[in-house]
């Protein structure tokens, strides 16, 4: 059966938004990303306007994201401390940034900086997470926070030596404040000049970084980026127009239950097994962009707007 | 100055026999030409929310002798996309915009033979006919130089193309020719869901010695309706009450849906 987009100005098949946001709401749900580094392009493939898939994109994040944060919160898996000193951070990063990908446009070189930094971005964290996850596996260590602490190093001394520590008690670890905020405004600058949520990053920086448990990083990760995409959301509806509430209702048919499902398996699995699946999938879409990028494109003009 | 007389008569008789066959000719063929007519079908598509493109045919009667083009295109105006090059001799990216002036969002073009063999290149240029004129019209810049320009213009069509909303062909007009000498025209076209709502208009060109010898023109108006239109209203006139109807459905999804499984399944 197909439905009509009111915004998009398109007709679409209603098996596939519900289909693509099933899946989408799985990845979100196991591991705390947005998934609109892959769901965007997705869209895009299937006749929507680059802007009104980013956008409505965003929409249905709200909805899936809500259905993960609510259910990873239920076990006890979000760290809201935490999540709300990344969100200033990231909400500090996000004006940086904006104003970074204006400069970039005006020096005329913006689509390939932020190629350039999608791929050493994507390709630098899918293989440290792949590397390490599978080190880990093969040494068969049960818990991973455990020997992240015997690695603790000069970057770990000088973390604990910075003013204001204070104790995140759900995560179990003690930071300086200043520490959740400059890698949530990192991340913000990085997903501003991206597009993207930055799901992707903030995760292996929760891990890796701040050293929380990768439960624990799922849930706070998803509720950080609920706040993300009202706020995105909402700008894109009232200076772009190019959200479409039918297209995110067809979505967010999928995505609230695939986050659902997603957080009910994603307890069966272990922090390795989680991490080295999101490595992979961060992996495989590095490839599809470098592919993109090196093979000639079908068509050479497209859709002032997104990517 | 009997026979200079009889000359002047015989003269007379010629000049109003002349502008009797002249007179008489002119009004037997002016109606002739002027049997072009054109009719569209379905000259009004509403948009609903199960709407997934329409047919739109076009008919009408025209001199049996001349040969039939049918044009539909949307208002003209400029369109602006985004032009992927190589940078650094091997990435494919964004490098710029390129504008389009005077084009068509919509064109399509159906014809009983190939445009060529029938029309002229010039009367191609002055009714903006086939995609040669359509290139010769359009205004694209910035170009570095002409042979950009029929690099650029190509890209546009095949992009144009991919969506559904331009196209050129030959043959599908079906003809036959009534008892009464007439020529009957006949054209069944797909109206592709991707053409956006507006006016379109169609002409049907009548082709004779490779120029347009009449034209006759119909409308088709495309048009949302119910809650597509008013989604689509709201989305544009109140877009804070739009984009808070949006987070506030999301969230209220979001919060439905765990509130469901919580009792479905207890798996948490």
């Amino acid at each position: 059966m197909y439905l009509y987009l009111p915004v998009a100005l398109t007709s679409i098949n209603i098996l596939i938004p519900v289909g693509l946001g099933l899946a989408v709401g799985l990845l979100s749900g196991l591991f705390g990303v947005g998934g609109g580094f892959l769901l965007t392009p997705l869209l895009i493939m299937f006749g929507i306007p680059s802007t009104v898939a980013a956008a409505t994109d965003s929409n249905q994040i709200v909805a899936a994201s809500t259905s993960g944060t609510y259910a990873h919160w239920k076990v006890g898996n979000v760290d809201f401390k935490m999540g709300l000193y990344l969100l200033v951070g990231g909400f500090v990063g996000g004006i940086i940034g904006v104003q970074a990908i204006k400069l970039l446009h005006a020096m005329g070189n913006a689509d390939f900086v932020i190629k350039i930094t999608y791929i050493l971005m994507l390709g630098i964290v899918g293989v440290y997470m792949f590397i390490e996850s599978l080190q880990s596996m093969r040494k068969k260590k049960n818990n991973t926070e455990e020997a992240n602490e015997e690695k603790d190093s000069a970057i770990g001394r000088f973390l604990k030596s910075l003013p204001l520590q204070t104790r995140f008690e759900k995560s179990g670890i003690t930071h300086s404040v200043f520490v959740p905020i400059v890698l949530g405004a990192f991340v913000g600058v990085l997903a501003a000049i991206m597009g993207v949520g930055g799901g992707f990053l903030m995760v292996p920086i929760m891990v890796y970084m701040l050293r929380m448990p990768m439960h624990v990083v799922v849930g706070t990760s998803l509720f950080q980026i609920l706040f993300t995409c009202i706020e995105v959301t909402f700008l894109q509806a009232y200076t772009n127009h190019s959200v479409d509430f039918i297209l995110a209702v067809l979505l967010l048919l999928g995505s609230t239950v695939g986050a659902q499902i997603g957080a009910a398996f994603g307890k069966k699995l272990k922090a390795e097994q989680l991490k080295i699946l999101l490595a992979t999938i961060v992996l495989a879409v590095t490839i599809k962009i470098v592919f993109e990028i090196t093979l000639t494109p079908s068509l050479l003009l497209s859709q002032v707007g997104g990517h | 100055m009997q026979n200079n007389f009889k000359l002047r008569i015989a003269d007379c008789g010629l000049a109003v026999v002349t502008a009797f066959v002249i007179l008489t000719t002119f009004c037997i063929a002016r109606p002739a030409s002027a049997m072009l007519t054109a009719k569209a079908n379905h000259d009004h598509i509403t948009i609903d929310f199960f709407y997934h493109g329409s047919t739109v045919s076009v008919r009408g009667e025209a001199d049996p002798n001349t040969d039939l083009i049918i044009k539909i295109t949307s208002p003209e105006g400029h369109q602006v996309l985004k032009q992927k090059g190589k940078v650094a001799g091997m990435l494919w990216m964004n490098v710029g915009q390129l504008k389009f002036e005077n084009t068509p969002n919509f064109y399509e073009l159906y014809s009983t033979k190939k445009l060529e063999d029938i029309l002229s290149r010039e009367e191609q240029d002055k009714y903006v006919i086939g995609y040669p004129a359509l290139e010769r019209h359009v205004e694209i810049s910035p170009l570095a130089n002409e042979q950009e320009k029929t690099r650029w213009f190509d890209e546009f069509v095949k992009f144009k193309e991919n969506s559904n909303v331009y196209s050129a062909s030959s043959g599908k007009i079906t003809t036959t020719h009534t008892d009464n000498g007439r020529q009957q025209y006949f054209i069944l076209t797909e109206w592709p869901y991707q053409a956006q709502p507006g006016d379109y208009l169609v002409t049907v060109y009548a082709v004779k010695d490779n120029k347009v010898v009449e034209q006759a023109t119909s409308n088709v108006k495309v048009e949302q309706i119910g809650v597509v239109k008013s989604l689509a209203g709201l989305a544009k006139d109140a877009p804070a009450i739009y984009g808070f109807l949006s987070i506030g459905v999301a969230l209220g999804a979001g919060f439905g849906v765990s509130m469901v499984f919580k009792k479905g399944g207890g798996s948490h």
